[in-house]
């Protein structure tokens, strides 16, 4: 393998060329590049979550980069306002809740006290977004995590300057034809100046019309009959808080960001699902041309990064074998999977009554959300699978949240004394108060930042 | 949340599966369970599981077990890993460590770097020598790993061997010291409910019946319960394990004490030796389509080292499972449940997976079909795992010498098997799954010491020029050779740390 061409315009393109330029310098890296396409959501999608940071380490860039040079926002979590009547509001946020004891998780001992208090109480990080302070890192047993809420056009230059000084080279033009040898393989892109731009791999980043990879070939797995919702508003307007607001509305939802619904005329359409194989032969589609899902927990970058930290790791021979496409395709698929799965469980979870929220509730789940739901319910516990986004913190959290609870405590927590329990709860529940207290406000935080940046 | 009372948990057989779930638990579901196991001393135990994996100690650790009086009551050494002889051609050996290649840091795997060098020509050592484990074993030197992870010291794990005719004993001291009750005598009967078919009691021959609410059949090849009673199906591998039988026979030690279990292959199967504190144990795995019981035997008494002291002894089986580990209010572990040949020291893990499955699905009076379908999920996941990384071992062979080397080599493999080694095979990757008992260094070891040799590898191990790895690799192999010359003799680590008692 020599030479890659990325096309696409938005973030998407020049993430990828930068880490392929940074990881496999030897590698010939050209961006064909165009304005993103509006439907393309991890272009376009503020909001994001805290593997950005593990992507931004590994590609060597800073906090102090990407936020105060580019002036991200931090991010806690999300909280979910009116998904079930009568319930209160809940935060998914990012990091650990609670800590396990004698070997038996948070949760259980949560459960067996007869979870009095929010299981939010417990999570660090949903604290510190309330009272509107900041740390990057907790106490031990602690975790904090955060997600950057990006401003779009700042970020989208930091990393093209990026990728251009890593030795990524830019095309600037529209594709207007896909030339494929007679082994269906793509040999050049033909761009509306006349030019032939020619490549070992072609990387499409051109969002759900995956204007390269259809030419190649187009099987799509659909999600609609898991997720209703049809339509998406996106505003890039980056101001916001700790924690975002994500408000359940009579046929989707709502928030500062983006929000989704179904069955009306406004907004863009979208159509959820992914591509069956998301390599084939010699042209791979990475974000919004290989999954399209709606922006509800904010994974469309974050997938985005995980494909592309795979093409780095997995690049293959020029040939582009299938055995190593196969291992690729498979763990991607996987992992697109399972973030079905996960924002399928929020509308399957939620009590409300609109006819939307109804059809929603009622969807036949997907096989694996079935597996996971139903043991679950039983007790508590929540299978393992691979490829899984969503740490069990995160189920955790938004299960417990929409009030889905467990018929009962797991045995293993019985084996502690009622009181021992109950304890820790409370010291739990006081560590992360007072520790949170101690903190900067955010806005003290950034300028602090700030402060360290400039001198 | 229901809190309702106790299950009567009836474990029928006291063997090491036997005494491993009523120890775990009594320990860990006191208030949950109540513990009695049903065993007859005129049986005697299988007892060949005398090489574990790593996951053990974290067994012993949630039981709560001091280590060094473990290790003294089972007359137990340290093992680091396995080696094999004369699997890919004769002449060849290679182990499998637990551990890392390299540092096991950094985002490219070492095994890309070492394939590079040996594409390029450059010198490079056999693989072992840049794992810490491997060293050990070979220096028969000892020391607990570092806790510190940017140590070479820190980046091997360990396990034991042991007499498992002891370790039964020991662990039905720690159960029976929490509250499990033992019954002594022979099950003559399984008394099935007419009406739910499940499994309401147990006739002993003294009349006795035993009723519970759960019953863990821990009755060995038997399966008492499961097979005999319930009559689940077993599922039969034996065209892609052919071996079905084994004779063992230990030894007097006689050379010095390796921290690391040797599997040799044969002319029908391959030899066990495992070195204990106070002898040998020697075992002939064979397939008895390619070699007679008494040619089987004249082989192992020709091949062992030292004294012998007991007579060979054949075991029957074979390879497979049951259909169902879990069938109506009855938990198979162990033997009952399914067989693997100890080529991988699997026995005892696959006993320490379904109790710990069971412990995290432990059921009410009423079984809700979803644990059971859940423990039966996870215990299958585990068997098909480890049945591919064994057929891995045979048919990865450049051997023909023999008819069943000739067999294992160009048998038919499972697919999910076939397409592991097609990738490894292509650039040196490895299948991700981050469950499953072996991870990516265990598939490493196992692949180049069968001569699959990757014809390419990672991109990103092209990054440092040739003379740069080179020394790189030279400096990591040294360090490794230094640090491992500085440790102790096992023996002599054993002798101040875990000694067994003098024999009365």
């Amino acid at each position: 393998m020599k030479s890659v061409v990325v096309a696409g315009g938005g973030i998407v393109a020049w993430s990828a060329a930068a880490a392929l330029k940074r990881k496999l310098p030897m590698l010939d890296v050209a961006v064909v590049s165009f304005e993103p396409a509006a439907d393309a959501l991890a272009d376009r999608i503020i909001n994001t979550l805290p593997s950005i940071v593990e992507f931004h380490a590994d590609l060597g860039l800073s906090d102090e980069d990407t936020i105060i040079r580019a002036q991200s926002g931090i991010r806690l979590g999300t909280r979910f306002s009116g998904w079930a009547d009568g319930s209160a509001d809940y935060v998914h946020a990012y990091g650990s809740y609670g800590a396990a004891l004698g070997g038996i998780p948070f949760h259980q001992l949560w459960l067996r006290e007869g979870h009095r208090s929010a299981y939010d109480c417990y999570s660090l990080s949903a604290e510190l977004g309330r009272s509107d302070r900041f740390a990057s890192t907790g106490p031990k047993d602690a975790q904090i995590g955060y997600g950057l809420r990006l401003n779009i056009d700042r970020y989208g230059d930091l990393m093209r300057a990026y990728a251009l000084h890593l030795g990524a080279t830019e095309r600037a033009g529209e594709v207007v034809n896909v030339e494929l040898l007679d082994n269906g393989f793509v040999e050049a892109l033909r761009l509306a100046d006349g030019t032939r731009v020619e490549a070992d791999l072609f990387v499409d980043c051109t969002g759900p019309a995956a204007r390269i990879r259809s030419r190649v070939d187009d099987s799509f797995e659909a999600w609609s009959k898991w997720l209703l919702c049809d339509r998406v508003s996106i505003n890039e307007d980056h101001e916001g808080a700790l924690l975002d607001d994500v408000r359940a509305t009579p046929n989707g939802w709502s928030s500062t960001c983006a929000a989704a619904y179904a069955g009306d005329e406004l907004g863009l359409a979208i159509r959820q699902g992914r591509l069956s194989e998301p390599w084939i032969r010699n042209c791979v589609a990475i974000g919004d041309s290989a999954v399209s899902v709606e922006p509800l927990e904010w994974t469309n970058l974050h997938l985005a990064h995980s494909q592309i930290d795979r093409l780095v790791s997995m690049m293959p021979g020029k040939d582009c074998a299938p055995v190593e496409l196969a291992e690729y395709n498979r763990q991607c698929n996987a992992e697109a999977d399972r973030v079905r799965d996960f924002i399928c469980m929020h509308y399957v979870t939620a009590r409300l009554s609109e006819p939307f929220w109804k059809d929603a509730a009622s969807v036949e789940l997907p096989p694996s959300l079935k597996h996971s739901l139903s043991l679950f319910a039983e007790r508590g516990r929540l299978p393992y699978y691979e490829e899984e986004t969503f740490t069990r913190d995160s189920w955790l959290a938004v299960l417990f949240g929409q009030g889905f609870m467990p018929r009962r405590a797991d045995p293993l927590a019985y084996a502690l004394p009622a009181e021992e329990i109950e304890n820790t709860l409370r010291t739990t529940r006081g560590s992360i108060a007072s520790f949170a207290a101690a903190q900067p406000s955010y806005r003290e935080f950034i300028a602090q930042m700030g402060q360290r940046t400039r001198s | 949340m229901g809190d309702e009372g106790k299950l009567n948990v009836v474990i029928v057989g006291g063997g090491t599966a036997g005494w491993m779930a009523a120890a775990a638990l009594v320990k860990l579901l006191p208030t949950r369970s109540s513990v009695t196991l049903v065993e007859s001393e005129a049986i005697g135990i299988v007892g060949v599981g005398e090489a574990t994996l790593p996951h053990i100690r974290g067994f012993n650790e949630r039981l709560g077990i001091n280590e060094a009086k473990f290790m003294a009551a089972t007359r137990a050494t340290f093992k680091l890993g396995i080696e094999f002889r004369d699997w890919a051609r004769k002449g060849d050996s290679y182990i499998h460590p637990f551990g890392a290649f390299g540092r096991g840091q950094g985002e490219v795997d070492f095994h890309h770097y070492w394939s590079r060098l040996n594409e390029a020509g450059a010198p490079v050592s056999p693989i072992g020598e840049y794992s810490m484990a491997v060293t050990m074993a070979y220096a028969n030197r000892f020391a607990l790993p570092d806790p510190d992870p940017t140590k070479i010291e820190s980046t091997f794990n360990y396990a034991y061997q042991f007499d498992a005719t002891l370790f039964a004993p020991f662990l039905r001291g720690v159960a029976e010291g929490l509250g499990a009750k033992r019954i002594e005598g022979r099950i003559i009967d399984v008394e099935l409910d007419g009406e739910s078919g499940n499994v309401a009691a147990i006739r002993l021959e003294n009349g006795e019946r035993v009723d519970g609410d759960l019953f863990i059949d821990c009755s060995g090849f038997v399966s008492l319960i499961i097979g005999r009673a319930l009559n689940e199906p077993f599922e039969d591998w034996s065209k892609w394990l052919p071996c079905d039988r084994a004779v063992a026979m230990p030894c007097r030690t006689e050379t010095a004490l390796t921290p690391y279990t040797s599997a040799s292959a044969m002319d029908a199967g391959w030899r066990w030796r495992i070195p204990l504190q106070h002898r040998t144990g020697n075992g002939y795995v064979y397939s008895s389509s390619f070699i007679s019981d008494d040619d089987a035997r004249s082989a192992i008494i020709a091949a062992v080292e030292g004294e012998p002291i007991a007579e060979p002894r054949v075991l029957k089986f074979t390879a497979g499972r049951r259909t169902r580990s879990w069938v109506r209010n009855c938990v198979s572990v162990g033997l009952a449940s399914g067989f693997l040949e100890p080529l991988e020291s699997t026995s005892i893990y696959l006993i320490q997976a379904a109790i710990s499955a069971l412990v995290e699905l432990f059921p009410e009076k009423k079984i809700s079909p979803l644990d059971r379908d859940e423990f039966n999920r996870l215990i299958d996941l585990e068997y098909d795992r480890i049945r591919d990384f064994l057929i891995l071992h045979y048919h990865a062979t450049e051997r023909s010498d023999t008819p069943f080397w000739d067999y294992v080599r160009t048998m038919s493999v499972p697919d999910t098997l076939q397409e592991k080694i097609d990738l490894f095979r292509r650039r040196g990757r490895i299948v991700k799954y981050r469950e499953g008992v072996f991870l990516d260094a265990s598939w490493v070891a196992v692949y180049t010491g069968q001569r699959i040799m990757p014809e390419g590898h990672d991109y990103r191990a092209d990054l440092p020029p040739v003379d740069a790895l080179v020394a790189g690799a030279e400096k990591l192999r040294a360090e490794i050779a230094a640090k491992a010359a500085r440790m102790p003799d096992h023996r002599a680590h054993i002798e101040s740390y875990c000694p067994m008692a003098v024999a009365a």
